[in-house]
């Protein structure tokens, strides 16, 4: 709460402060906009696939800064390609015929393959503009005085559990194993306060119905529930080897099932290629190896409306387990969208975890950005920089 | 077996006991010595684990202080002592500290023992360690072997615990390094010896949480009894393993107890020292000793035969002059040398010889005289009985002569026909006199005694129930299936003849005559007893000796001669009699009498007797 209550200050104050000055001062141009970024993107062309989800989502980015969304075959987005080596940078110069004008700043340089650590450094040293940060870092960030940007919580963070396995077939392990999970924790240690415990498939802010699910632990239920199961069977929790906070969460939920006398253990999942992944944007994760009892997966919205995200979600959980993903009415009525996901909720095939927001880092010279909403792609041709470029920036000018 | 075989053997048998008794007294000592030299190498090794235990100990208490001093802990103590703090800010931070200060375990604790942050285990933040914040003084408790939980388990460490207090409010730093194999790899061991170390986390015996310098260890199961041994009672043991049926993949294994703070059994370290070595060694002493103990048994049984020819040879000298002594030649001269026991036994003995040729001598002389006088006592006896009718005889011719001339034909006539007569009687005297003088060599052929008893008997018969004369009844008890042997069947038919007369001089008023053979081992036996009155001790004593008799009439040579032809035959004779019951005659003859029969004293008695008679004539 108390981080919230900064971030909320912070974002007012900096709604304040550059209402004011985009009114007063006019927009500079020019300038280098530095982003780094962490996944490994291939150049727009050849077009090759995505190998990572992260990967995808961050091509997806920057493939609708390239390309006009209208025309992606022509290639008139408000920035072009000037330099790629792929697995190391990239720079984009500003396209001067823009259909939708000339971007504020002449070019933008991508480190990719950056560390969150580097990252975070970089932009602490102003050696970055703009950077992905993950969200457990979020308050570490804002600690090091580093301007902090902060999305919707539009990311879910769930447990699944894929159909087939005998171990979880029957209804009361899932459930045990749901109800020993304490969210709270998970909310305030390790997200550090920067994210909502999740209960249902849509957050607060988009369907208004979240807080109608539950989301405290329940540790003498689960206990109950695993006392009735006659042979208790090991589980074993999968999650992403690549994902530092789905590991956290992971290990979490293992200390609480065996507080809860749950025998469950978890294991890193090894990358999988996500040929496909780039063709479902936004969504994440391959499907789970059948060697897991569960595993963690993170969902994210595709759009802020409750309807076309929560169908969306379905559709890809609907790939994932055994639940419902059947298209929701046109129009769904909050009802609709109330029992869809209570249906789901109760099945405890599906168990949202926590919501996330996307965290970003932003130098102290970066004007006019907005973290993107769920949908929305980064919104670099309205930035534009303030204050005197530092000195690695102008030895890099011609 | 002979007096020297004896010797050799029972020098033998003391050589090889006292060769077997140093052998293995050697033995014995050595495999004392390897094992104590094991044992001190154990011990060294237990006390450098030890000694590196309390180093390590020490070691991880000051960096657990060093962590508690920090700035950084002292604020984190200094903010989470006000009111409402936000320890969520602090959860990440053990596992950077626990990096910097090399440990393995450590975890922040907060006043009401909730894990604040873990570095082992950061998801257990909130969870709380209660014995943290029971009272004890950590600094005075220093370092202590726990069992901790960690994502992949339970794990063994080191531990110690380090406080800040703020105000009323205690942090608690808790830091520790893992017991495994990097801990084993560690020590420095000696060749041949090696350390296991087991992780008592389970009250069972787990073969994984047996492990060794490269992680878990081979054939743990085969170790899984030492273990229970310690789970059962901890405390210091020895214990040997044979890994194969091969001596030398022997190990002992030294097991010292790992106890906890409660004095709980948390591990248990195994110093196990291999006897390959100490088994080679071993086996070369063995081989070395054997190879020594053969040739020291070969030298000794030459010597042992060696000296028990020598020990033997006087008393060999002395048996074979026994032997010579009796078999007859009492000349024997055994050659003795020497001052010992065996030379004073030779000197007596040829003493002895000597003694008894003289007695011999003067035995025979004596018998001699005695021989003579009772043959002329026999003779003069014999010789009188006709002498007086013969004497009466010529007298009344010479008196009917010079008193009745006109008788004198008649009486001459009367004379000459009883002077004949007479003479015919000193005739068959002189005759049996000489026939004894005379027995023949017997002839030997193939005889059945039965045949022979039979004739015998069947000879008798008339005189047995004879007119005038109380009966005699014949018993024959002849056994059927008995050997022929080799005899002469008419010095057998006259000896039986002989004993017959005997017996039935015996028997004046009747009785019964009993005949029983035999055969028994090869020989005949021919039993003759009759139930007549019987002898003395004192006659049956003299009963053979020629010339002497019991009978008013008899020449005494009857028995003499049965003697003699028993003994021709190379047979035996005995007598058994009791007075008033009967007298028993036992003779065994041989089924082949020896070739030249052994008769020396009769023989070398009758050359006696030639030579008696010869000194006798040229006297």
């Amino acid at each position: 709460m108390k981080l919230r209550l900064c971030l909320c200050l912070a974002a007012i104050s900096l709604a304040l402060a550059t209402v004011p000055a985009e009114t007063a001062r006019r927009p500079r141009y020019g300038g280098v906009l530095r982003l780094e970024i962490g996944a490994l993107v291939n150049p727009p062309y050849p077009a090759l696939p995505a190998t990572t989800p992260k990967q995808a989502a961050a091509k997806e980015q920057i493939d609708a800064l390239i390309y006009d969304s209208r025309n992606r075959e022509g290639g008139s987005g408000p920035f072009q390609v000037a330099e790629w080596e792929p697995g190391k940078h990239a720079t984009l110069s500003a396209n001067e015929k823009a259909p939708g004008g000339r971007p504020y700043v002449d070019s933008i340089q991508i480190q990719m393959g950056r560390s969150p650590r580097e990252m975070l450094l970089d932009l602490e040293l102003s050696k970055a503009d703009l950077a992905e940060i993950p969200v457990e870092q979020a308050r570490q960030a804002a600690d090091r005085s580093v301007r902090v940007s902060m999305s919707q919580p539009d990311e879910l963070l769930a447990l699944v559990f894929p159909p087939g396995r005998a171990a979880t077939e029957d209804a009361r392990v899932r459930e045990a194993l749901a109800q020993s999970i304490d969210r709270d924790s998970v909310v305030n240690f390790i997200l550090q306060k920067t994210s909502e415990a999740a209960g249902g498939l849509l957050p607060q802010w988009s369907s208004g119905t979240a807080f109608l699910f539950p989301t405290a632990a329940d540790s003498a239920r689960a206990k109950e529930l695993w006392a009735q199961i006659a042979a208790s069977p090991k589980l074993v929790l999968g999650y992403d080897s690549g994902d530092p906070l789905e590991q956290s969460v992971a290990e979490r939920i293992v200390v609480n099932a065996r507080e809860s006398g749950i025998s469950l253990a978890a294991q890193a999942i090894p990358p999988a290629p996500a040929a496909g992944a780039a063709a479902t944007p936004a969504t994440a994760t391959a499907t789970p190896p059948a060697a897991f009892d569960a595993r963690l997966i993170r969902l994210s919205m595709t759009s802020p409306l409750p309807r076309p995200a929560l169908t969306s979600l379905l559709t890809t959980l609907g790939g994932m387990t055994t639940i419902d993903a059947s298209p929701l009415p046109d129009p769904a009525t909050p009802e609709d969208i109330y029992n869809r996901q209570r249906a789901v909720v109760s099945s405890f095939r599906v168990v949202p975890l926590v919501w996330l927001p996307h965290v970003y880092g932003l130098s102290q010279r970066v004007r006019n950005w907005k973290a993107p909403g769920p949908g929305e792609t980064w919104p670099l041709a309205d930035v534009w920089l303030d204050g005197p470029p530092d000195a690695a920036s102008e030895k890099e000018k011609p | 077996m002979t007096f020297r075989a004896k010797l050799f053997w029972i020098f033998t048998f003391a050589m090889l006991l006292s060769v077997g008794l140093i052998a293995a007294g050697v033995i014995l000592v050595t495999r004392e010595a390897f094992e104590e030299l094991n044992q001190q190498h154990s011990d060294a090794l237990v006390q450098q684990f030890q000694r590196e235990f309390e180093r390590r100990g020490q070691e991880i208490v000051n960096r657990v202080q060093g962590i508690a001093d920090a700035e950084a802990t002292v604020r984190m103590a200094i903010d989470l002592s006000r009111p409402k703090s936000d320890v969520s800010i602090y959860v990440n931070d053990a596992s950077g500290v626990s990096r910097a200060h090399q440990l393995d375990i450590l975890d922040f604790v907060g006043n009401d023992g909730s894990i604040i942050s873990s570095a082992e285990w950061p998801a257990r933040f909130g969870y709380k360690l209660d014995w943290v914040i029971q009272p004890e003084d950590w600094v005075a408790r220093g370092a202590f072997l726990m069992k901790t939980e960690t994502p992949d388990g339970s794990a063994l460490v080191l531990v110690s615990v380090a406080s800040v207090r703020v105000g009323d409010n205690n942090l608690f730093v808790v830091g520790g390094r893992r017991l495994g194999k990097e801990f084993l790899a560690s020590l420095v061991l000696p060749a041949g010896m090696r350390a296991l170390l087991y992780l008592n986390l389970d009250p069972t015996f787990q073969p994984a949480d047996l492990l060794d310098a490269s992680g878990p260890a081979n054939d743990a199961e085969r170790l899984a009894p030492i273990i229970q041994k310690e789970q059962q009672q901890p405390g210091q043991q020895t214990s040997r393993i044979n890994w194969t049926s091969d001596p030398a993949s022997a190990e002992f294994f030294h097991a010292l107890p790992l106890l906890g703070r409660q004095k709980e059994l948390l591990g248990v370290l195994l110093v196990g020292n291999s006897q390959r070595e100490a088994a080679i060694l071993e086996s070369r002493i063995i081989w070395l000793a054997l190879a020594v103990t053969g040739i020291g048994l070969l030298i000794g049984l030459l010597l042992s035969w060696w000296g028990a020819a020598r020990v033997t040879r006087p008393v060999r000298r002395l048996a074979a002059g026994a032997r010579e002594v009796a078999g007859g030649n009492w000349n024997a001269h055994v050659d003795v040398r020497g001052g010992g026991e065996i030379g004073q036994l030779g000197r007596a003995f040829n003493q002895m010889t000597q003694q008894l040729i003289e007695q011999r001598e003067r035995l025979l002389q004596a018998e001699r005289v005695a021989a003579w006088r009772e043959v002329a006592r026999r003779l003069a006896h014999e010789l009188k009985n006709p002498l007086f009718p013969l004497q009466t005889t010529v007298e009344n011719c010479q008196r009917a002569k010079e008193q009745n001339p006109e008788l004198f034909e008649e009486v001459f006539r009367e004379s000459t026909g009883i002077l004949l007569s007479e003479i015919e009687n000193l005739k068959a005297i002189v005759s049996r006199f000489s026939d004894f003088s005379k027995m023949p060599q017997p002839e030997l052929a193939a005889v059945n005694l039965n045949d022979v008893v039979r004739n015998v008997v069947k000879l008798f018969e008339a005189q047995f129930g004879a007119v005038g004369r109380p009966p005699i009844t014949p018993e024959l008890h002849l056994e059927e299936e008995l050997p022929a042997i080799q005899a002469d069947s008419t010095l057998l038919h006259r000896a039986l003849e002989n004993l017959i007369l005997n017996a039935m001089d015996a028997m004046p008023a009747g009785g019964v005559l009993m005949l029983r053979t035999s055969h028994k081992d090869g020989n005949v036996q021919l039993e003759i007893s009759d139930t007549g009155t019987g002898l003395t001790p004192e006659e049956c004593d003299r009963l053979f000796t020629p010339y002497y008799s019991t009978k008013q009439h008899g020449t005494g040579l009857g028995l003499a001669i049965v003697q003699s032809v028993v003994s021709d035959h190379g047979g035996r004779i005995s007598v058994e009699s009791e007075t008033g019951v009967g007298t028993s005659f036992h003779i065994e003859l041989p089924a082949q009498p020896p070739r030249r029969p052994q008769t020396f004293p009769i023989t070398y008695e009758k050359q006696k007797v030639k030579e008696a008679e010869k000194e006798t004539k040229e006297a």
